[in-house]
């Protein structure tokens, strides 16, 4: 049966290529969307928690705004003990975030201060390697790094010195001088223009705040288990008024982004699976509408109904297998070559007022979502084989005779 | 054909009417009996629209009759399921048409294996058995072949091997010569009298040809769903 059905499947064999190029490419289109999709989230989270969000936080409950906390934990150590004894993290780091003013001799800007551990803070995230100009922080000092464009507005060079002025703990203004060592360059307006960084324990000074810090972050050896590890810190932590949270919560508008790229991913998929159904629906019906004769001759030699419906079934199946593993060869390749050269994406620039963010994504397959798609595809051609099968097994031999 | 005169015949229709019903109802067939006993040569005659097809259609099982009975060696067969007459044609007929019908994917050989593949017959055994048929038929040079390079009598030779593999009671064979030139006609049935005089198959076909109705040993003759004829021709025994 298997052979008289794999020759079925290529009687026509004009036909049955066009319908495993259908199947094949609209798979490899399907392979190749998702990939996309996937990649440009990757790259996207990446972007996001490798400049600066970390993948998991601890920070104050109470704070308005998840991802730059103001308000402050006077003891920051027991939590920092558990981030530094929990196996799933490979680096965390104190942080302040604070907004304050930064001048220059002729000029005061509004700027937010990130105030971090360099040491950690370059392992954290990849801040240090959009440095243009000079150097990196380094503990103990009173430098300064900040982005290329509020460096231009405030008119310094490296070298040169600015003066910081924050809220002090006591509620009066504190101001100390910093040389600027290194300015960065992103990309993104919000990092370029607002963002000026320097050693943790000079801001603790200047705020009069010594041990202080309002946000732990930590980088995961696997980001995927940041939503596991927040939630056990978070246990740990006990109900009061720290938690830690994974960069899902902070980074919500990624989530948000990712939420709307998988709803209209799911949308074209399906109309590419109902336009491959329908394709395999109308030349199956043509086809098997060209044999109806020979069925006759099938039943008048003893086959039961059954039998050519199961023949027929078979047959889809290998047209299906066939067409699957072409689409599965077709998509690879495709993620495979873009994988390699990389995909130069316009949408890029959309995302980079929030963020540093590629303009160039590098595709990376993601079986998971892959299979499904293959399985689908797979399905759709048996599914939508099954109701001229179903149709042939129960013709009237002497009908299906007569037919021309 | 000496036989127990008690014994029933191989097929019977008794009192078989068919009345098709898509749009205007034609009354096809109007109460036929006829008896077929085993290791006949019958031909079915008569002008076209009489019925012959019909009538073959209703002994071979592939339709049901409007009334009366069909029954093999006093079964009646008329109203088994679907399943059951499957089985019973599978093993019990065989069946010629007019446009050879065979599998075009398929080879010679593979062709005539197949009811032996339906009857799950073991592979080696169905090869030999399907290798003899082409024998019989005279082709067994040919098995290799797929049908689009045999000429028209071969591949109703084909059919006729595809017919006989499994060693059915009956051949069905409507028109079987129509398609093909009055020589290669001839040679067909032949063939088809050599099968039923040195292997006892029994044959039944239709035709309106007269001169394949002269090689019948009996031809009765349908005249608008009706039987009008019926004769033995004792010199051709
Ligand atoms: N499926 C059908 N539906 C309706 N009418 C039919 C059908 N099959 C046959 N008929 C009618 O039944 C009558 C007998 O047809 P049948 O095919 O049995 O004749 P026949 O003797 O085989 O003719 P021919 O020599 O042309 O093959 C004809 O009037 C035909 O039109
Ligand atoms: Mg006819």
């Amino acid at each position: 049966m298997l052979r008289l059905a794999w020759r079925n499947v290529w009687r026509n064999r004009r036909r049955s290529l066009i319908n495993v190029a259908a199947m094949g490419f609209g798979l490899a289109a399907i392979m190749f969307g998702q990939s996309m999709m996937r990649s440009l989230q990757f790259q996207l989270i990446e972007k996001a928690t490798g400049s600066f969000t970390g993948h998991v936080r601890i920070e104050r409950r109470d704070v308005d705004e998840l991802k730059f906390p103001d308000k402050f934990m006077t003891d920051p150590e027991p939590a920092a003990s558990l981030l530094a004894a929990d196996p799933r993290v490979l680096v965390w780091g104190r942080r302040i975030h604070l907004t304050g003013l930064v001048s220059s001799a002729n000029m005061s800007l509004g700027a937010l201060i990130c105030a971090v551990e360099p040491d950690k803070e370059r392992l954290i995230t990849n801040m240090a390697s959009y440095l243009k100009e000079g150097r990196y922080l380094e503990p103990g000092t009173k430098g300064i790094v900040m982005g290329r464009k509020i460096a231009g507005r405030l008119d310094v060079r490296v070298g040169e010195k600015v003066v910081l002025m924050a809220q002090a703990a006591d509620g009066s203004m504190g101001a100390e001088a910093f040389r600027l060592v290194g300015i960065h360059e992103t990309g993104s307006e919000s990092f370029d223009g607002q963002m000026v960084w320097i050693p943790l324990s000079a801001m603790q000074e200047l705020l009069g705040r010594p041990g202080q810090a309002n946000e732990l972050a930590a980088r995961l050896k696997n980001i995927e288990q940041a939503d596991a590890a927040a939630a056990d810190l978070d246990a740990k932590l006990g109900p009061g008024n720290i938690g830690a949270m994974s960069w899902k919560k902070i980074d919500k508008e990624i989530i948000g982004i990712q939420a709307f790229q998988d709803g209209l991913l799911t949308i074209v998929l399906i109309v590419v699976f109902i336009i491959v159904a329908l394709g395999i629906l109308n030349t199956q019906l043509m086809s098997l509408f060209e044999r109806v004769r020979e069925f006759g001759v099938l039943m008048a030699m003893g086959a039961r109904p059954r039998w050519i419906v199961r023949l027929l079934i078979v047959e889809s199946a290998l047209l299906g297998l066939v067409g699957t593993a072409f689409g599965l060869a077709v998509g690879s390749a495709l993620i495979g070559h873009f994988g390699r050269c990389g995909l130069a994406l316009p949408v890029g620039d959309a995302f980079k007022y929030f963020m540093p963010f590629p303009s160039v994504i590098f595709l990376r397959p993601s079986w998971g979502m892959h299979s499904f798609a293959c399985a689908t595809v797979f399905l759709v051609t048996l599914l939508a084989t099954l109701p001229p099968a179903l149709r042939a097994g129960r013709l009237k031999p002497s009908e299906a005779l007569r037919h021309v | 054909m000496s036989k127990p005169p008690h014994a029933p015949p191989l097929v019977e229709t008794a009192g078989v009417e068919k009345i098709y019903a898509a749009g205007s109802k034609v009354a096809a067939l109007k109460g036929v009996d006829l008896s077929i006993a085993r290791g006949e040569f019958t031909a079915l005659a008569g002008p076209s629209g009489s019925g012959k097809s019909t009538l073959l259609n209703l002994i071979g099982t592939l339709d049901q009759p409007t009334k009366g009975t069909v029954s093999y060696e006093g079964r009646v067969v008329s109203g088994l399921s679907v399943d059951s007459l499957s089985d019973f044609r599978l093993r019990s007929l065989g069946f010629v048409f007019q446009s050879y019908n065979l599998i075009p994917v398929l080879t010679a050989a593979e062709n005539v294996e197949y009811p032996l593949v339906l009857q799950d017959v073991e592979p080696g055994e169905r090869r030999r058995l399907a290798l003899d048929a082409l024998r019989l038929v005279g082709l067994e040079h040919f098995g290799a072949r797929r049908p689009d390079l045999l000429s028209g009598g071969q591949q109703q030779r084909v059919a006729v091997a595809r017919a006989i593999v499994h060693r059915p009671s009956l051949v069905l064979a409507d028109e079987p010569t129509a398609n093909l030139d009055s020589k290669t006609g001839g040679h067909l049935l032949d063939l088809m009298e050599e099968l039923n005089k040195e292997h006892g198959i029994t044959f039944l076909f239709s035709s309106h040809d007269s001169a394949v109705l002269e090689r019948a040993r009996r031809v009765v003759r349908l005249q608008d769903g009706e039987l009008t004829a019926d004769e033995v021709r004792p010199d051709r025994i």
